[in-house]
């Protein structure tokens, strides 16, 4: 099975730190791994090279078989890979259908004078995936509303209706449980699993063990810069290193 | 009851100075308040404006159209260039720190400026500090009599720019996609190039919009009065401002409705009192927005259109 993202031997370096170490994992099409790590493990940078943001000191990553650890940000998000931060990247001052429709844009592409002049068959797509992604989180009658009246949790799922918009082949979440109390939890991580099912490659960020390990299919985990368990959720759950990693003791 | 015509006059040349400083007031606020970026030399791309007008009339005399489109045109270049050379480089750090770092993006305060200085220095060393005529037949200040009150064709002209300039301007950033992209880039920036908006270009392409408009009120303002001079963006530039802060910051229209004020305030300044003080009206708005309404006259801006 060829994977959707592959990642082979990433470093990067930060002066005399190495946030991430000769990390190589994948994730195939349909699959919703996990990203778990005590804090300072690596996991945002990870994340960071990824997207584009951070460039890797050496290594690569190649999405749908290209090579994209080079290319700046929007363009990797063009191809196909949306993301969700943990502090909230909505925005506030835009209508909740604007906010979705930037997600559409940015997708479709906004060559200047096309997007100035260009009517028609683009602006209804436009529309109709955005109003797909707000119909997809529940959110389509509040489209006029702006951002910022939004409830916190609301405004979770509005940044994935801004992630779906762009119709990607895989999404990642980080942490997109932070600031949530129980209910809400459970109640995103059905929409995620459902999300999943219906075929999106899902890759989640989180702190909470339990979100992980219920709906997750694969669990990366990362201590220090370096992958040191990468399988099914009830192996890492019993695994000796994950168990030190995270409580600090010889387990 | 009838109201004296030279009042009326009075009225209708505070109203057309407050034009004027609309025309400037507004691809100033979509650069400085929507984008969110401190840009000081605004000013200059006007003057420039100006001064391409001059040598495009003086070499071609075209109509009066096609010098618009001309300068229009040309401004948008030095708006391109303007921002690759004074704001780009300030944009090399695009983490979070540097993004939340008000040092990282008010340096363009001083850069731009630079670039200010460095244009206004350079069109003394070619053209000198004095004034410069522009040929009177180009000029747009025929008078035409409404009743009472006389007002130029300029007045005319001036007025409906302005008003195209406005209404596409909310067409552009409301209708449009590279006005979305605009939007969230200033909401956002690091959100919108998450969602695949190339910010880079979303911020040229507002750069040339705006000092488009920039070189246009330039050039109109010009052949208003006739004459031309390096330093002639200053004021205009400083007026702007002033508008931009009391339309709250982020509202184009908030800005153009200031401006009207502004004009229409420091007429009635000049006649009631004299006109040595009508540039204390600005500064005097100006002080009394930051204390009163800090958030400007038109509420918090809630979008940045």
């Amino acid at each position: 099975m060829s994977a959707l993202i592959e990642i082979s031997n990433l470093t990067r370096r930060f002066g005399g730190l190495v946030a991430v170490d000769g990390v190589s994992t994948s994730v195939a099409p349909g699959e919703l791994v996990g990203l778990i790590g005590p804090n300072g493990a690596g996991k945002t940078t990870l994340f960071n090279l990824i997207s584009g943001f951070t460039r890797p000191t050496s290594g690569t990553v190649r999405f749908k078989g290209e090579p994209i650890d080079r290319l700046k940000p929007h363009a990797i998000a063009a191809r196909g890979l949306a993301r969700t931060f943990q502090n909230l990247r909505i925005f506030p001052n835009m209508s909740v259908f604007d906010n979705v429709s930037v997600g559409a844009v940015g997708a479709i592409g906004q060559s200047a004078l096309q997007a100035v002049f260009g009517r028609g068959a683009r602006r209804d797509e436009i529309t109709a995936r955005t109003f797909a992604a707000l119909d997809r989180v529940g959110l389509t009658d509040r489209a006029g509303e702006l951002a910022a009246n939004l409830s916190y949790g609301k405004r979770k799922y509005l940044e994935i209706a801004r992630a779906l918009a762009m119709k990607p082949d895989l999404l990642i979440l980080d942490e997109p449980a932070a600031g949530l109390d129980d209910s809400e939890t459970a109640e995103l991580a059905r929409f995620i699993r459902e999300l999943n099912r219906e075929g999106l490659a899902i890759m989640l960020v989180e702190h909470d063990m339990n979100l992980v390990m219920s709906i997750t299919t694969r669990v990366v985990v990362l201590s220090s810069g370096r992958k040191i368990a990468d399988d099914a959720p009830a192996v890492v759950r019993a695994d000796p290193a994950v168990l030190e990693a995270y409580l600090g003791v010889e387990a | 009851m009838s109201i004296d015509p030279y009042y009326l006059q009075q009225l209708a040349i505070g109203l057309s100075q407050g034009v004027i400083y609309a025309l400037m007031a507004i691809g100033f606020t979509l650069i400085f308040g929507v984008l969110n970026v401190v840009n000081f030399a605004h000013g200059e791309i006007y003057t420039l404006g100006a001064f391409v007008g001059l040598l495009v009339i003086a070499t071609f005399a075209p109509p009066l159209v096609v010098v618009l489109l001309l300068v229009a045109a040309v401004g948008a270049l030095f708006g391109v260039g303007l921002e690759r050379i004074a704001f780009k480089p300030f944009r090399r750090f695009s983490d979070e720190a540097s993004l939340k770092s008000r040092a990282m993006r008010e340096s363009t305060l001083m850069s731009s400026l630079a670039v200010s200085i460095v244009v206004r220095e350079a069109l003394e060393i070619g053209f000198g500090s004095q004034m410069q005529t522009m040929p009177f037949e180009a000029m747009i200040n025929k008078p035409i009599a409404l009743g009472p009150v006389t007002i130029v064709t300029g007045d005319v002209i001036i007025f409906a720019v302005a008003v195209v300039m406005l209404v596409a301007l909310q067409w552009l950033l409301t209708r449009t996609r590279v006005g979305l992209a605009i939007r969230a880039v200033s909401a956002n920036p690091l959100g919108a190039k998450y969602v695949g908006i190339d910010t880079d270009r979303t911020i040229v392409t507002t750069f040339a919009v705006g000092s488009m408009m920039g070189a246009a009120a330039g050039l109109l303002v010009g052949l208003y009065y006739g004459s031309i001079f390096p330093a002639m963006g200053f004021v205009p530039g400083i007026k702007a401002f002033v508008a931009m802060v009391m339309g709250g910051l982020s509202s184009i229209p908030g800005a153009v409705i200031c401006a009207l004020l502004l004009g229409l305030s420091e007429g009635l300044a000049t006649t009631f009192v004299s006109s040595n003080w009508a540039d204390m009206v600005a500064y005097g708005f100006l002080v009394v927005t930051l204390i009163f309404f800090p958030q400007g006259l038109f509420g918090a801006g809630r979008e940045r259109v």
